[in-house]
């Protein structure tokens, strides 16, 4: 009975754009997708793709000067619908994407944005809309598109202490107004995560290999699973219900796969135990969370300690030939993705039976 | 060769899987771009101020001083503390001030939700029209949820749980809408039908004088109440000494909504000049007189509860004989009173009875340390067991119908004696009229349980006569089919019993075993 349930994971629409591809992100309530990346000429572009009867039909291009590295739509309601991206000189730019404008543009990181994320913007009773950038500069800035110029909140190292690159940066715990949390990877295996409401360092630790990518499973929930990836081939599950005040979090690491880098980790919007892992050969796999029978344990101090749980993979598949280095689930329709890969090709990739997990 | 099998057969089940998920791929495309197009730029929301500019606010919220601890020995503060609005400050605080950024939209917001509400209510009203209750219940509920005060969802809320028989639920929410509108007839007349249902004619009455009050011409009302007061007639013995409290606790609300700035909650001396004339019962309940604090039951419809989660007191019990501890505690007395019986049918009137169980709760330094007294002789635990004895001796009234006999019989639940007493003033010949059709088999084998344990007090109206009343009420047949072996063997000696010293005839017994299918 369990080879019937397994889910498969299928390449629906493959198609080439001959130039790099860095982000792709569906747009809320819609069947399309953009599409960020460069030309070979070196200026960046966001093209807007829509899913049509087995086709991507392009029906929108922006370009401009420099080349963009990272989008999204967390901070903005499902009305409007505005794509914040970032580029390579470190300019944070909110658009307008039917008048193919900026509403909102900044300049204070010194160095590429490599990484963003959104919230806030169609959930009610999560706080402020919020956009956190993470940069080559060693900083992290948290952004409320209502306030121009500035940012809202700003990690730095210390003076005098090198500057990491920041490579990966999420939101979480976000249950209410006030709480708020982010969580930034850098490239010497540094994971630091900021609690925005006491504006101080809640805790940190170093996996060893530069932190590619990191997400919460639900960013609006207390916090309760983090998935950190990293170079070769190893990502880290840590159950964040549970701090210990010595110990920090239960972690849990996946190391069994020889797959290279993984880039990018997305957890499935509709169930938060199932989450896709994107690696540097081209291959996808599934991984369900499960959860031990008890979460967290008393310990001889008589602080509560918390037990990892196990992982599972449901199902894997090489679908580029290059690595895939952005996925993004959508929000609306179980099982359908869109990811971008160095082979320059964006995917839309189905995943049958997620619902029987 | 099975195996091969099982493969064809799953790679022929992932294509089907595969192609249905592409249909509704397809589906949901064309349900997407139509959505998006009908997507407008109309969208405000009512978003927490810019972080950067929250610290800047803060200092403009007034920062209550910690209001001074009252210290434990000083008898004087605590009794002037007011216990209504410390409660009330707190819920106040969990809402909170509203976010300054939203004044503009709130007016807009108001609109929405009543634009919503009006919908709910709408199709709520359909569902009535179908006579689909528990569908209208839901959409009552949401238009509750979205807007509060409107006295229209209450009431046809009311109707519905009316239709549904779950008459409390009935009344509260007529009495909720009443609170928000005095005036409002149909609540009224549904409350008095609720009343009535539930047995109390004398509330229900009232209703039905203030209906005709309103509008001297409705016939419905005048019927009704007439009706109303010819079984009050036949049962004039029972409805006089139908609990006093009835009247005052509905005439509350009644109050409380006539004059709109005064609070809901309201301390005791706000009281006092309403309601003159206050039996002693209510003197009792008010606390006249007497030097204590009273705290009363309040009461908020669930959804204007406080979500906050009960404080849990640890409570101690010290030893029985145990002098009382050395430092000179602060008293505080507890009234309880028991509002579920106090608005019950005309039956419960012994219920004032349990709702003179007095606590006598110390606080002890701290104040979070509860400390049950039971060298004191009202502590809780004997007061129950006093009562139950009391109430079996006297002020039992034979039920009139299955609702009362129920309530009563679940209140004497662990007590063989006091049933047996209840099952003793009820006349045999009636319990088919009692009963009609609600007799269920868990009841009827308790009853058998405690005829055969109190056996020696059925003397006077005899065992024979009791099985022979059971065994009349309406379905009978049905019932005897789900006695177990063991109700049987109980029967069986209960029959035994009867042949030899209820001398009952040959004749009687053979009619009972095979009524009792022995």
């Amino acid at each position: 009975m369990d080879d019937l349930d397994t889910p498969q994971i299928i390449t629906h629409i493959e198609s080439n754009l001959n130039h790099s591809l860095f982000d792709c992100k569906w747009i809320p309530c819609s069947a399309k997708f953009v599409v960020i990346g460069c030309l070979p000429k070196g200026s960046g572009t966001i093209e807007i793709f829509e899913i049509s009867s087995g086709e991507a039909r392009k029906i929108k291009d922006i370009q401009r000067a420099n080349s963009f590295k990272c989008g999204t739509f967390g901070a903005s309601s499902d009305v409007e619908r505005r794509l914040a991206t970032g580029d390579f000189k470190g300019t944070l730019e909110i658009w307008d994407l039917e008048k193919s404008c900026q509403v909102y543009i900044t300049k204070e990181h010194t160095d590429i944005i490599n990484s963003m994320d959104g919230i806030g913007g169609n959930t009610v009773n999560c706080g402020a809309p919020e956009i956190v950038t993470g940069s080559r500069d060693g900083t992290v800035k948290v952004w409320d598109p209502r306030q121009r110029g500035k940012p809202v909140a700003n990690m730095q190292p210390a003076q005098g202490e090198t500057k990491r690159d920041c490579w990966a940066v999420a939101f979480g715990n976000s249950f209410n107004d006030a709480e708020r949390i982010v969580v930034a990877g850098y490239d010497n295996g540094d994971m630091k995560m900021f609690d925005l409401r006491t504006m101080s360092l809640r805790w940190e630790c170093n996996l060893k290999n530069g932190v590619c990518s990191t997400e919460f499973d639900r960013k609006d929930i207390p916090m309760n699973k983090l998935v950190a990836t990293t170079l070769e081939g190893k990502f880290h599950v840590f159950d964040v219900r549970t701090q210990n005040p010595s110990k920090g979090f239960a972690q849990l690491l996946d190391n069994s796969t020889n797959s290279g880098t993984i880039w990018v980790a997305r957890h499935v919007p509709q169930n938060r135990d199932l989450f896709i892992t994107c690696a540097g050969n081209g291959q996808v796999s599934l991984w369900k969370y499960e959860y031990p029978e008890q979460r967290h344990r008393v310990d001889q101090q008589g602080v509560a300690v918390g037990v990892p749980g196990t992982l599972k993979r449901l199902q894997r598949m090489v679908i580029s030939s290059q690595p895939i280095n952005a996925l993004d689930w959508n929000r609306d329709h179980l099982g359908l993705a869109v990811a971008t890969a160095y082979d320059q090709c964006i995917r839309v990739i189905v995943t049958t039976k997620l619902n029987l997990q | 060769m099975e195996k091969a099998f099982e493969i064809q057969k799953q790679i022929r089940d992932n294509a089907k899987t595969f192609q249905t998920y592409l249909t509704d791929l397809q589906n949901w495309e064309v349900e997407m771009k139509r959505k998006e197009a009908a997507l407008n730029g109309q969208f405000e929301q009512d978003l927490p101020p810019v972080r950067s500019k929250i610290k800047k606010e803060k200092p403009v919220q007034v920062v209550k001083k910690p209001e001074k601890r009252i210290a434990a020995s000083d008898y004087k503060a605590w009794e002037k503390f007011d216990v209504d609005k410390a409660c009330e400050d707190i819920d106040m605080e969990e809402v909170g001030p509203v976010s300054l950024d939203s004044k503009k939209s709130q007016q807009v917001k108001m609109e929405k939700l009543r634009e919503e509400a009006q919908y709910e209510k709408e199709r709520g009203n359909d569902f009535v029209k179908q006579e689909k209750w528990d569908e209208a219940i839901k959409c009552y509920n949401r238009a509750i949820e979205l807007v509060q005060d409107d006295p229209i969802y209450y009431a046809n809320r009311g109707l519905c749980y009316l239709k549904k028989e779950s008459l409390h639920q009935a009344e509260t929410d007529c009495t909720e809408a009443l609170r928000l509108d005095p005036t409002y007839v149909k609540a009224l007349q549904r409350r008095a039908t609720a009343r009535e249902k539930l047995g109390s004619l004398r509330s229900a009455s009232q209703d039905l004088n203030e209906v005709l009050k309103l509008e001297p011409h409705n016939n419905h009302a005048r019927r009704q109440l007439e009706t109303i007061r010819a079984r009050m007639g036949t049962k004039g013995a029972k409805s006089k000494s139908s609990p006093a409290t009835t009247p005052s606790v509905e005439s509350k609300p009644i109050a409380a909504s006539k004059v709109k700035s005064e609070p809901k909650i309201k301390g005791i001396e706000d009281q006092k000049p309403l309601i003159k004339e206050l039996s002693p019962d209510d003197k009792w309940r008010d606390g006249v007189g007497e030097d204590i604090t009273v705290i009363k039951t309040v009461k908020k419809p669930p959804h204007l509860r406080s979500k906050r989660p009960l404080k849990t007191i640890p409570i101690q019990e010290i030893q029985l004989g145990k002098t009382e501890p050395e430092k000179p505690p602060t008293r505080l007395k507890i009234v309880e009173i028991d509002s579920d019986l106090g608005q019950g049918d005309t039956n419960n009137n012994d219920s004032s009875k349990t709702e003179k169980m007095e606590e006598k709760v110390e606080l002890e330094g701290s104040g979070d340390k509860i400390v049950v007294n039971p060298t004191s002789p009202e502590s809780v635990k004997l007061v129950t067991d006093v009562l139950c004895t009391e109430k079996s001796v006297k002020n039992m009234l034979p039920p009139v119908n299955s609702v009362q006999f129920m309530s009563e019989w679940k209140n004497l639940k662990g007590h063989d004696v006091a049933r047996s007493d209840y099952l003793n003033i009820i006349e045999p010949s009636k319990i088919p009229t009692i009963f009609e059709n609600s007799l269920e088999s868990d009841i009827l084998s308790e009853v058998l349980v405690t005829l055969h344990n109190n056996i020696d007090k059925f003397k006077e109206k005899t065992i024979t006569a009791y099985l022979k009343g059971f065994s009349g009420v309406k379905r009978f047949s049905a019932l005897a089919m789900f006695l177990s072996s063991k109700d049987k063997e109980l029967l069986n000696r209960l029959l035994t019993h009867c042949k030899t010293i209820d001398n009952s005839t040959e004749d009687e017994i053979a009619d009972l075993k095979n009524k009792y299918e022995l």
